[in-house]
């Protein structure tokens, strides 16, 4: 036991005024008020002073439940080989209708249901199976209980919602820094080294 | 002092390299001639019968042996001689999982494979038995190269040179390992995953030359072809098959947006190498963006195409284009496979083959790359009515039009964004190798008889960003795909023989003088009597195969060898029009099999 506040109790007290966008406020309250109360202690210890971040969790189901697979780590997205998968980092959805989206799919599309027994057990924008019938969504390769969708939603809203174009240090929050994968961002780079695509030229 | 020395020797290799621990550390053992590999005795390649010591066998790309104690009559008691597990499962960057898609070398019954993340391991196949001797393990970058490898976690293989085992990484590195000990001799970046560059396939060893391709034509790349000195380390030429301002074929782009240096043209699929007229035959990928034909009107060279280089150069010699202006992703890249053949009056036909990913087979003349013969070698074919006898292009090709439309019904465009092509994208036949066999003049080709729907996305030079896809579209797949193994007699230019198979044909062919080896993404290895392409032995590996089977023989007995574990782009963009494949674990064996 640390001689730290403990996280989740902090969090707790928050929950219960809590409701759709405004839990997103207090997430990132939670979130500098952890950091401030963790950083105190570890500083005496003599460690590097790392931020824990509430929302890891998101970012680790965000990892593992393979988002990033179509969505990118970015959250935008885009067209390509597994058709278009929407901007996470331009959507309008709110907390609760991303881990409506996350737990139910989307029908018609490529976005997989994380929930077990979606469309079964569980209705899902009032719809069974049948009722979804060819635009019944793909079962996806990992299910996620309630809480591991509630961090995910955590997570697009406070890291990747509403956020312009990504950066180094989003890259690297991401990714940490052991990988290559972020240094395109490092500096401005052009869109790919060997040209100039003229953005303003005529169409 | 000597421990000292030992110890020392023994770190620099650790962190090198996984020196197996049943081997011990008897120090390196001195190469002795016999196992240099020069350009002679790979031009030699096939007096070698018991070796399989370039990729495709030989520098013709025949994938035929002529080893034939396992054959027709006995191949029904071909056995599991021994097994190996290997790495490189993990995930990285957009996948969930390596896979394996790589032929193995083998070398007076010495074997080296590589694993997706571009592991090279060194097995010992002497005694009817395999140990591993060493792995190399290269690091490669996962999340840096996994981001931007459009179609899998793949390495197909190493190519040897000198006391070198030569290989590449997905994340562009060229690396040349120590063949006795397994430690990295030298490396050289050759690829850039910063600009989505990515290396797939096994290099091709000419002269004192290591040949890369290059993947990422759905990263908005411009596409080349690179030679290395194996003795310098230094880059000899790299000839771009997107041509810059005032090269030949740059006015083939006809737009304004410069798409000419994002067009695409990769070049991930192993080529060929004919050494009477020192030319290198390589295969060139789809333009980008893939789906939307009218962003860069013109016929897009040397997307499309074989391309003949001077291997002393890299300057093109020849072109020939398949798919003028593709709107389908129709690449092709796949290999070249030189042969001669007995043409009118007495005179001998040097052919290149090519099996494309747009249905069609083509011959075409290696000297002048003139057009020989075409004819579709899948069940079906809808974005053409057929090839010009004469040009051998497709005859709805209009030189004058600067947006092909082809078979507009069919034809994916802007304004007919969702439409269902047969061949599906995947082809036809990808970069699963085909196999010919020289006695019979029979030529197989792992064929995937698919159609796909696809649905265009109007691109925009906004859209072309560093490491995003660069597409104009996608595929999707409402219908259900199925494959065949389908020879074609060279010397006609007809199909000799089809044998179908429930699911597409993801590993390619083996040739030997009465048999044909292939597999299937469901497990099963199977033998085809050469003539009649009728079954004749079949084994399940209980994993997928996704890779080519090879011969070698060792201690004076044959064995047929071939890796298992099914990656690629399959299980992640396809798997929807082959739904049983779904059960198919991610794997990563060695499966080698002996009478």
């Amino acid at each position: 036991m640390g001689p730290w506040p403990d996280p989740p109790a902090l969090l707790k007290q928050e929950k219960p005024m809590t409701k759709g966008i405004l839990s997103s406020v207090a997430v990132l309250i939670a979130a500098s008020v952890v950091a401030a109360a963790l950083s105190a202690p570890r500083a005496a210890f003599g460690q590097s002073a790392t931020t824990s971040d509430p929302t890891d969790a998101g970012k680790a189901v965000f990892k593992r439940a393979n988002c990033f697979g179509c969505h990118k780590w970015h959250g935008n997205g885009g067209g390509g080989y597994g058709g278009d998968a929407l901007s996470l980092r331009k959507t309008e959805l709110t907390r609760e209708q991303i881990a409506e989206t996350v737990g139910c799919g989307r029908p018609g599309t490529g976005m997989p249901f994380f929930t077990r027994g979606a469309y079964d057990t569980v209705k899902c924008y009032d719809m069974n199976r049948q009722d979804a019938g060819s635009q019944m969504p793909l079962e996806a390769n990992t299910f996620l209980r309630p809480n591991d969708i509630e961090a995910v939603a955590d997570y697009v809203i406070v890291h990747i919602k509403g956020k312009g174009e990504p950066n180094y240090v989003d890259c690297v929050s991401f990714f940490g820094d052991t990988s290559r994968v972020c240094d395109i961002y490092k500096t401005q780079v052009e869109p790919t080294a060997n040209s100039t695509p003229s953005a303003g030229k005529a169409q | 002092m000597k421990r000292f020395k030992k110890h020392r020797l023994l770190m620099r290799t650790s962190m090198l390299a996984t020196v197996v621990a049943a081997v011990g550390f008897a120090g390196p053992l001195p190469a002795r001639a016999a196992d240099e590999v020069t350009h002679d005795r790979l031009l030699n390649a096939d007096k070698e019968p018991g070796n399989w010591l370039l990729h495709h066998k030989n520098f013709s790309a025949t994938r035929f042996s002529s080893l034939k104690d396992i054959n027709k009559d006995n191949v029904k008691n071909l056995k599991v001689a021994w097994t190996m597990q290997l790495g490189g499962v993990e995930g990285g960057g957009i996948w969930t999982h390596g896979g394996l898609e790589g032929t193995p070398i083998v070398e007076n019954g010495f074997m080296y494979v590589t694993d997706g993340w571009g592991s090279v391991y060194k097995i010992d196949a002497h005694g009817g038995q395999g140990t591993l001797l060493w792995k190399m393990d290269p690091k490669t970058d996962h999340d840096w190269a996994g981001a931007v490898a459009c179609c899998g976690v793949d390495n197909r293989g190493v190519a040897l040179w000198g006391n070198l085992v030569i290989s590449h990484t997905l994340d562009g590195r060229l690396i040349a390992t120590n063949k006795d000990n397994g430690q990295v001799a030298w490396q050289r970046p050759v690829a850039n995953p910063d600009k989505g560059e990515v290396i797939t396939g096994a290099p091709l060893i000419v002269k004192n030359m290591a040949i890369t391709g290059v993947a990422g034509a759905e990263y908005g790349i411009r596409g080349w072809v690179a030679a290395t000195d194996l003795a310098t380390q230094k880059e000899v030429w790299r000839t771009f098959t997107i041509p810059g301002k005032g090269e030949p074929g740059n006015d083939t782009w006809k737009d304004d947006k410069n798409a000419a240096a994002s067009g695409g043209g990769s070049t991930w699929v192993t080529g060929s190498y004919d050494p009477a007229t020192d030319t290198i035959i390589w295969g060139v990928g789809n333009p980008g963006p893939d789906w939307d034909n009218q962003y860069r009107p013109g016929d897009n060279l040397y997307t499309d195409s074989s391309l003949a280089l001077d291997a002393s150069t890299g300057k093109i010699k020849w072109h020939y284009q398949h798919t003028p202006n593709d709107p389908y992703d129709y690449d092709s890249v796949a290999e070249n496979v030189l042969v001669d053949v007995p043409g009118p009056s007495g005179t001998t036909l040097k052919l290149a083959l090519e099996a494309d990913r747009n249905g069609f087979a083509y011959a075409i003349d290696r000297t002048t790359g003139k057009f020989v013969w075409g004819l579709p070698f899948v069940k079906k074919v809808t974005w053409t009515k057929g090839l010009d006898p004469e040009s051998g292009k497709p005859i709805e090709y209009d030189p004058s039009k600067q947006v092909q439309r082809y078979n507009a019904s069919v034809t994916p465009h802007r304004d007919n964004k969702v439409a269902d092509i047969c061949p599906g994208n995947m082809g036809g036949k990808n970069w699963p190798p085909t196999a010919y066999n020289p006695d019979l003049k029979l030529w197989y080709i792992p064929v995937i008889e698919s159609c796909n729907r696809i649905t265009v996305e109007e691109s925009v030079p906004d859209k072309l960003k560093a490491r995003e896809f660069w597409t104009g579209g996608g595929p999707s797949q409402p219908f259900k795909i199925t494959g065949s193994v389908t020879a074609i007699d060279v010397t006609t230019g007809k199909v000799a023989g089809k044998l179908e198979t429930p699911y597409p044909n993801l590993g390619g062919i083996l040739a030997t003088p009465d048999l044909v080896f292939s597999g299937q993404p469901s497990g099963e290895v199977m033998a085809l009597d050469a003539k009649t392409l009728e079954k004749r032995w079949e084994f399940n590996t209980g994993g997928g195969v996704n890779a080519p089977p090879m011969t070698f023989s060792v201690d004076g007995k044959q064995y047929i060898a071939i890796l298992v574990g099914l990656g690629g782009a399959w299980d992640k963009w396809f798997i929807d029009a082959t739904p049983e494949l779904k059960r198919i674990q991610p794997g990563s064996m060695l499966y080698v099999f002996a009478l």
